[in-house]
C-alpha cells in the first residue's frame, strides 16, 4: 500500500479501534485484579491456610473452600465425561453417518440447542428430574450431584458438538473423497481419517466443555442441594464454587466471609485461564 | 434538580404529617402526593406483608416505586447500615453492636414463631427438643425411629444470614450443631416449597408461612399456632423488625406508619402474623 | 474394519444422537406441555388492562410484564454498550494489531469468553459497591450496572464474530480496494464493515440471546423479585430468567407455579426466536457455514 500523508480521520479511526482494544484488554485484567484485590486480606498470613481446609463455618472464622472445590470437580468432571462421547457420537452422525437429508437438520438442531436458556433446563429439572431421582435412589432428597450432572451434560454438549462438527468439516474434502473412492464405509472414514486428524480439536472440545461445566452456576445452584459437604455420594448434595458465590452474596462487604467469595472467584478465573491456554495450545487457530 | 425537589416535598410532607388530623384514619391518602423510590431488602419472612402493602401503596400513588428483595436478615441489616437500601428487614433483633455501629432504628411490627415442618404425608406430628437436636446434629438419621417411613431424614437449613436460622438455632437447638449434610435454601418461601416437595424432609420456617402444603410439628407437645405463639406457650418465637438508619424519613416513614395503621395491622394479621402496635 | 466394530460405531453415534435429542425433548416438552395452558394475557398483564400496561399508564402487579420489560431493557442496553467496543476491537484485531499485542489481546478475549458469568457478576457487583462509595450512595446495584456486566459477558462473542466476518471478505476485494487508493480507515468504514455487517449483526443477535437468558450475572447486580417495570437507569429491576429462578425455589402455590411454567415458555420462545434469526442470517449470507 502506498504511504500517503495521514489525514485526521485515519488517526481517529485507528485511535478508536486501538482504544476499544485497550478497553477489552483492560477489562480482562480488571476482573482478575478486582478478584485478587478483594481476596487479598484472606490470601495473606494465617487465613490463607484456613482457606484450604474443609471447614466452612463463617461464624467461627473458618472459611475453608475445599468442599466447594471438590463439589465443582464432582459435578463438572462427570458431566464432561458423560457429555463428550455423546457429543462425539452426535457430531459423527450429523456429519458422516446420518442419511444425507438428515444431516443439515441435525446440525441446525445442535445450533438451536446452544440457545436453550439454562434457567429453563433448571426449572424443568426441579419438577421433573429431582422427584424421579429421589424415588429411584430410595434415599436423599433428589437434589443431588447426579441430577446436576445429567442436566449439565445436556447443557454443555451442544457447545462440544459444534466444535467437533467444525473440526470434522475442516478435514479436506479431497481426502474424504479418496477414502470414499477406495471403498471405505463412512464408519471407516470416521475411524481412520477423522479421528486421527481431529484428535487435537477433540481434546480442545473436551476442555472447552469442561470450562463451561465448571463455570455454570444455575444448574448446580438449583439442583445440587448446596450442602457444604465434601461430596461422597452421587445421590447426595454438593456445593460448587459458582453456587457458593451465588449463595454467600448475602454477607457483609468488609467481612472475611465475603472475601472468601472473591477467593472462589479468583480460583475459578485461574482455572479457566489454564484451560484457555491448554485449548489454545491444542488448537492453534490459523487467523486468530 | 428533580431529586432535590422530591426530597423537599417529602421533607415538607413529613414535617406536617403528625399535625394532619385525618392522617391516621386513612393512611393511603398520605401517599398520594409522595413520589420516589423505596428500596427494601432483608428478612424473607416479611416479604408477603411487604409485597401486599407495597402493592396497595403503589396502586394509590403512581409516583411511588417500591422494590423488595430477600437475602436474609443479616443482609437486610448490613445493607440498610451501608445505605444501599432504605429499609432493612430482619427476623431477629439486630445485635447491639449492629445497632450502635450503623445507628439503626428498630421498628418491630409483628410477633412470629419459627415452626419445624415436614411434608403432610409424613406421619410424624410431634418432636421433643432432644429429638430435634438429635435430628439436626446428624445422630438420628432415619424417620423410622420416630414412627415414620424407613427413609433417611433430609435436613433443610438456611444460610448464616437468615434470622429464622439464628432464632431456630438459639431457641430450638440450644445453639447445637447443624449437620453439614443439610441442604440449603434461600428463603422462608423456598423452605416451604422444598418441604412441600420432599416427603422425607424436615426444615424450619416462619409460622406465618405455614399453609396446608406443609405440616408444622408440635414441639414438646405445643403446636406452632398463632394462639400458642401469642400466649407464649410456643417458645420458639421472635419479632419481625423493619430497620432504618437513623429515624425514618419521607417515604420510608410513611411506609412504616402505614404498617402500624389499623389497615396495616389487619394486613399483617391476614398474612399470618401477630401484629404489634407501635 | 470389522463388521461388529462398524456396527458399534454406527450404533453408538445413533444412540448418542437419539439420547441427547430425547433428553432435550424430555425437559423442553415438559415446559411446553405445562406452559401452554398458562399462556394468556393474564399471565403477562395480571388484572391490569393490557393497553394501559403497554402505555405505562397503569402498573402491573401480578403479571410477568415488569420482568419482560426488564429483560428487554437489559438486552438492548447491554448490546448497545457492547457493540461499539466489540466491533472496534474486532476491527483492530483484524486490521491494525500485529505481533505480540495482537496475540496477547487474542488470549485475553479467549479468557474473557471462558470466565464464568457468576465471576463476571461478582466483578460487576464489586464495581457497583465501589461506585456506591464514590458517588455517596446514588449509584448502586441497578439496571445500568447489570447491563454493563452483561456487556462484558457478551463482548468476546461480538469481537470473534466481527473478526470472522471480516476474515471472510475475499482477497480480491482487498486488492481492489487498495488499488483504488483507499486509506485503511476508508476501506474499513466504506467497504469491509458493510460487507461484514450480516456476520456482525448475527453476533449481535447471539449476544442478545445470551443477555436474555443469563441469570447468574444479574443475580449479583441488582435484579430483585419485586420492583415493577424498569423506571430508572440506576434503579432495581426485574428480569424474566430471575423470575423463573425465584419461582422454581419459592413458588407460593399452583398459580405461581403455572406462572413459572409460562415464564419459562416465554423465555424459551424468545431465545428460539433470536437463535432462529441468527441461523437464518447465517444461511442467507454464508450458505456454506453450518
Amino acid at each position: 500500500m502506498i504511504k500517503a500523508r495521514r489525514r485526521p480521520h485515519e488517526w481517529i479511526g485507528e485511535g478508536a479501534a486501538a482504544t476499544a482494544a485497550l478497553i477489552t484488554f483492560a477489562l480482562t485484567l480488571a476482573i482478575f485484579g478486582f478478584m485478587g484485590w478483594l481476596a487479598m486480606p484472606l490470601l495473606q498470613g494465617e487465613t490463607l491456610t484456613t482457606l484450604f481446609t474443609s471447614v466452612w463455618r463463617p461464624d467461627r472464622g473458618q472459611f475453608g473452600i475445599l468442599p466447594m472445590a471438590w463439589g465443582t470437580l464432582a459435578v463438572a468432571l462427570p458431566a464432561t465425561l458423560l457429555a463428550f462421547p455423546l457429543s462425539l457420537g452426535f457430531a459423527c452422525f450429523a456429519t458422516h453417518l446420518a442419511p444425507r437429508r438428515l444431516r443439515k437438520t441435525l446440525k441446525g438442531l445442535a445450533g438451536l440447542m446452544t440457545g436453550i436458556p439454562t434457567v429453563v433446563y433448571g426449572f424443568s429439572a426441579v419438577f421433573l428430574l429431582v422427584p424421579l431421582i429421589r424415588e429411584m435412589a430410595g434415599r436423599g432428597s433428589g437434589f443431588s450431584i447426579i441430577a446436576a450432572v445429567l442436566v449439565l451434560a445436556l447443557l454443555i454438549s451442544p457447545t462440544m458438538i459444534l466444535i467437533l462438527i467444525s473440526a470434522f468439516e475442516a478435514v479436506p474434502q479431497p481426502w474424504q473423497r479418496c477414502f470414499d473412492s477406495m471403498g471405505a464405509t463412512p464408519e471407516e472414514t470416521v475411524w481412520h481419517l477423522l479421528f486421527p486428524l481431529a484428535t487435537r480439536s477433540m481434546v480442545g472440545a473436551l476442555l472447552l466443555g469442561l470450562g463451561r461445566a465448571i463455570g455454570d452456576t444455575l444448574i448446580a445452584l438449583m439442583l445440587a442441594g448446596n450442602a457444604v459437604l465434601a461430596p461422597t455420594d452421587p445421590f447426595g448434595p454438593a456445593r460448587t464454587l459458582t453456587s457458593h458465590i451465588g449463595l454467600v452474596m448475602a454477607a457483609d462487604v468488609e467481612s472475611l466471609e465475603f472475601r472468601s467469595v472473591f477467593a472462589c472467584g479468583l480460583l475459578l478465573y485461574l482455572l479457566i485461564f489454564v484451560l484457555t491456554l491448554l485449548v489454545r495450545y491444542l488448537t492453534r487457530r490459523p487467523a486468530a | 434538580m428533580k431529586r432535590g425537589h422530591l426530597i423537599l416535598t417529602a421533607l415538607i410532607f413529613w414535617a406536617i404529617t403528625p399535625i394532619l388530623p385525618g392522617a391516621q384514619a386513612d393512611p393511603w391518602s398520605t401517599f398520594k402526593p409522595l413520589k420516589g423510590e423505596l428500596v427494601i431488602s432483608g428478612g424473607t419472612a416479611h416479604i408477603p406483608v411487604m409485597k401486599a402493602l407495597a402493592t396497595k401503596i403503589m396502586k394509590v400513588s403512581p409516583g411511588i416505586r417500591i422494590s423488595i428483595a430477600g437475602g436474609g436478615s443479616g443482609l437486610g441489616i448490613k445493607q440498610v447500615g451501608e445505605g444501599i437500601v432504605t429499609i432493612g428487614n430482619s427476623g431477629r433483633a439486630p445485635k447491639p453492636e449492629e445497632i450502635s455501629r450503623y445507628g439503626l432504628v428498630l421498628h418491630r411490627w409483628a410477633v412470629d414463631g419459627v415452626a419445624v415442618a415436614v411434608h403432610p404425608e409424613n406421619p410424624v406430628r410431634a418432636l421433643s427438643f432432644a429429638q430435634l437436636r438429635a435430628i439436626y446434629s446428624g445422630s438420628l438419621t432415619n424417620w423410622k425411629a420416630l414412627g415414620g417411613p424407613d427413609r433417611t431424614i433430609n435436613l433443610y437449613t438456611r444460610d448464616a444470614s437468615s434470622g429464622t436460622r439464628s432464632v431456630f438455632w438459639k431457641k430450638a437447638l440450644g445453639k447445637g450443631e447443624i449437620h453439614a449434610s443439610a441442604l440449603f435454601v434461600k428463603s422462608n418461601g423456598a423452605m416451604k416449597s422444598a418441604l412441600a416437595g420432599d416427603p422425607y424432609g424436615i426444615g424450619y420456617l416462619s409460622v406465618g408461612h405455614l399453609d396446608p402444603s406443609v405440616t408444622g410439628l408440635a414441639i414438646e407437645g405445643v403446636t406452632p399456632t398463632l394462639a400458642n405463639v401469642k400466649s407464649g406457650k410456643y417458645t420458639i418465637a421472635r419479632g419481625l423488625y423493619s430497620n432504618t438508619k437513623g429515624d425514618a424519613t419521607g417515604l420510608a416513614a410513611a411506609f412504616l406508619d402505614a404498617l402500624y395503621s389499623p389497615t396495616g395491622q389487619e394486613l399483617i394479621a391476614a398474612k399470618g402474623f401477630i401484629p404489634v402496635k407501635g | 474394519m470389522k463388521r461388529w466394530r462398524r456396527l458399534l460405531l454406527h450404533g453408538g453415534a445413533l444412540l448418542s444422537t437419539l439420547g441427547l435429542l430425547s433428553g432435550v425433548f424430555f425437559f423442553l416438552g415438559h415446559i411446553v406441555l405445562k406452559g401452554m395452558p398458562s399462556l394468556s394475557l393474564a399471565l403477562i398483564f395480571g388484572d391490569t388492562s393490557p393497553l394501559k400496561a403497554l402505555l405505562f399508564t397503569q402498573r402491573v402487579f401480578n403479571g410477568l410484564f415488569p420482568a419482560i420489560c426488564g429483560t428487554l431493557c437489559l438486552v438492548l442496553l447491554s448490546v448497545v454498550l457492547a457493540l461499539p467496543a466489540g466491533i472496534l476491537t474486532g476491527v483492530w484485531l483484524s486490521h491494525f494489531g500485529s505481533g505480540r499485542a495482537k496475540a496477547l489481546l487474542s488470549l485475553c478475549i479467549d479468557t474473557l469468553a471462558g470466565v464464568p458469568s457468576i465471576v463476571v457478576g461478582l466483578f460487576g457487583f464489586s464495581f457497583a459497591i465501589l461506585l456506591h462509595k464514590i458517588s455517596h450512595g446514588t449509584v448502586g446495584p441497578s439496571l445500568g450496572i447489570a447491563a454493563l456486566t452483561l456487556s462484558v459477558l457478551v463482548l468476546p462473542g461480538i469481537v470473534r464474530n466481527t473478526q470472522l466476518a471480516l476474515a471472510a471478505i475475499p482477497r480480491e476485494t482487498h486488492l481492489a480496494v487498495s488499488a483504488m487508493g483507499a486509506t485503511p480507515v476508508q476501506a474499513i468504514v466504506r467497504v469491509y464493515l458493510p460487507m461484514a455487517s450480516p456476520g456482525i449483526f448475527r453476533g449481535a443477535i447471539l449476544a442478545m440471546g445470551r443477555c436474555a437468558e443469563d441469570t447468574a450475572a444479574i443475580m449479583l447486580t441488582g435484579v430483585v423479585a419485586t420492583a415493577g417495570a424498569p423506571y430508572a437507569l440506576f434503579g432495581r429491576f426485574e428480569a424474566l430468567p430471575f423470575a423463573i429462578f425465584t419461582i422454581a425455589s419459592e413458588y407460593s402455590g399452583p398459580e405461581e407455579l403455572a406462572q413459572g411454567y409460562g415464564a419459562s415458555l416465554i423465555l424459551l420462545l424468545l431465545c428460539a426466536l433470536l437463535f432462529g434469526l441468527s441461523a437464518l442470517i447465517a444461511s442467507r449470507f454464508h450458505p456454506d457455514t453450518p
